[in-house]
């Protein structure tokens, strides 16, 4: 099946074979930098989130896309969506913010807030999925809810639950990518 | 006049040395053009493209001349643009390589100045990569340089410039427009400049600028297998009024 493009690589040379692999790696280069170039804009570790649970129903379902912001002045209210990280566990939680305590801070250009969070679609607030903490502190928080994309995230579930999904869509974008000359 | 049968099928015509040796060159120490030498032997596999696709056409074309003009007796390939892409390029990727993984290993707060430096330097990269490709390569496909030595040392430049014509259609006349008024297929337009000058180019000897376009039905049958015969003539000749030093 490969033989006509190996035999043009063998023909055409190794500078051909580096220039087609430079397409590739720049694909991906040009991705990566565009996404930590969205982190650093919108001060947010991560700007785009799929959600995984219907703890937020019925404003958000599991599989929808959200952006978030997190500017560093803000200050955070009652009723602002957030998404969270909690030292120690790896997922983020999309939750409602429920109430809100400022503390008197030295100065520092974030308002010193601590947040109790609660999901719409659950009975408690968040207490005990804070690991031992009594609060949230902004440090914990990733970023506020500005948008959302109904169902987009599906495909992130899909390729996190059946890797090979994954793999097979790098491999055929590589292949494409290597073989194609413009 | 004698025709030499070289041993591919592919190829049924031959160009002999003695054709062109007969014309005397213009001036004494013109060195030899491409149409002087033998046919390339068809050691390299037959090239068959998808005639649909036009971008694959410039391709086999663009690819057929550099190997008929970087044989062992004409030019030697100057491979500055292809090594200055590649470098930007590769740097770039490894610059946005060591950002990214930065980023991952140290936490967010943390990483940002030196992840702002990463970003900034790979726009950079990226827009000089961009500059360099659109104002100084342009379409040119090859440049080569070969030094002969007839009483003295001399030296060529030859640049080439490739493009694809898209389909056109002649003009319509005012008073006669006729059904039967075909549209002109896809060209092929190659445009080439040439410098011979002595060593060290103390002094000019000969200068030229050419070019022509030629639809790719002539090098190229229904199947998509390319004559490369054809195209070798025709690239020669067009080197060769080069090298006479006509501008055209």
């Amino acid at each position: 099946m490969f033989s006509e493009e190996l035999k043009a690589f063998r023909r055409l040379g190794f500078r051909h074979v580096l220039l087609q692999a430079l397409n590739f790696a720049s694909v991906i280069a040009s991705g990566l930098m565009i996404w930590k170039g969205l982190g650093l804009l919108t001060n947010s570790e991560s700007p785009i989130v799929v959600v995984l649970s219907g703890s937020m129903e019925p404003a958000f379902y599991r599989g929808d896309l959200l952006f978030l912001t997190n500017p560093a002045s803000e200050r955070y209210h009652n009723g602002d969506i957030t998404v969270y990280k909690i030292p120690g566990a790896d997922i983020p939680i999309v939750h409602r913010v429920l109430e809100t305590h400022d503390v008197k801070s030295r100065g520092s250009s974030v308002p010193n807030q601590r947040l109790l969070t609660k999901g719409d679609n659950n009975e408690v607030n968040d207490i005990e999925l804070y690991r031992g903490l009594s609060y949230l502190e902004r440090k914990h928080i990733v970023g506020k809810v500005r948008g959302f994309l109904p169902y987009i995230g599906y495909v992130t579930i899909a390729m996190n639950d059946f890797p090979q999904l994954k793999y097979a869509l790098l491999g055929g974008l590589g292949l494409l990518a290597l073989i194609q000359r413009e | 006049m004698a025709r030499k049968k070289t041993n591919g099928p592919e190829i049924s015509t031959a160009v002999s040395p003695e054709d062109s040796a007969s014309a005397s060159p213009p001036s004494p120490d013109r060195p030899l053009g491409p149409l002087s030498l033998p046919p390339l032997p068809p050691t390299h596999d037959i090239v068959k493209v998808n005639t649909m696709n036009a971008v694959e056409l410039k391709n086999a074309c663009n690819d057929a001349l550099k190997r008929y003009l970087s044989r062992p007796g004409l030019f030697k390939q100057s491979y500055q643009h292809t090594d200055v892409r590649l470098a930007l390029g590769w740097l770039s990727v490894f610059v946005a390589g060591g950002t990214g993984l930065y980023g991952y290993k140290v936490e967010f707060e943390q990483s940002k100045p030196v992840v702002w430096v990463g970003l900034i330097l790979y726009m950079l990269l990226t827009f000089t990569q961009t500059l360099y490709a659109y104002f100084i390569e342009g379409d040119i496909v090859f440049v080569g340089k070969r030094k002969t030595f007839s009483k003295r040392i001399i030296t060529e430049r030859i640049t080439l410039t490739s493009r694809t014509c898209p389909v056109s259609f002649p003009p319509k006349s005012a008073t006669v427009s006729k059904p039967t008024d075909k549209s002109i297929p896809p060209q092929y337009a190659l445009a080439l400049s040439y410098v011979r000058s002595t060593s060290a180019n103390k002094s000019l000897l000969a200068k030229g600028k050419t070019q022509a376009v030629a639809p790719y039905s002539q090098f190229f049958d229904a199947d998509g297998k390319m004559d490369v015969a054809v195209f070798e003539r025709w690239v020669g000749e067009l080197v060769e009024e080069g090298m006479d030093g006509k501008d055209k």
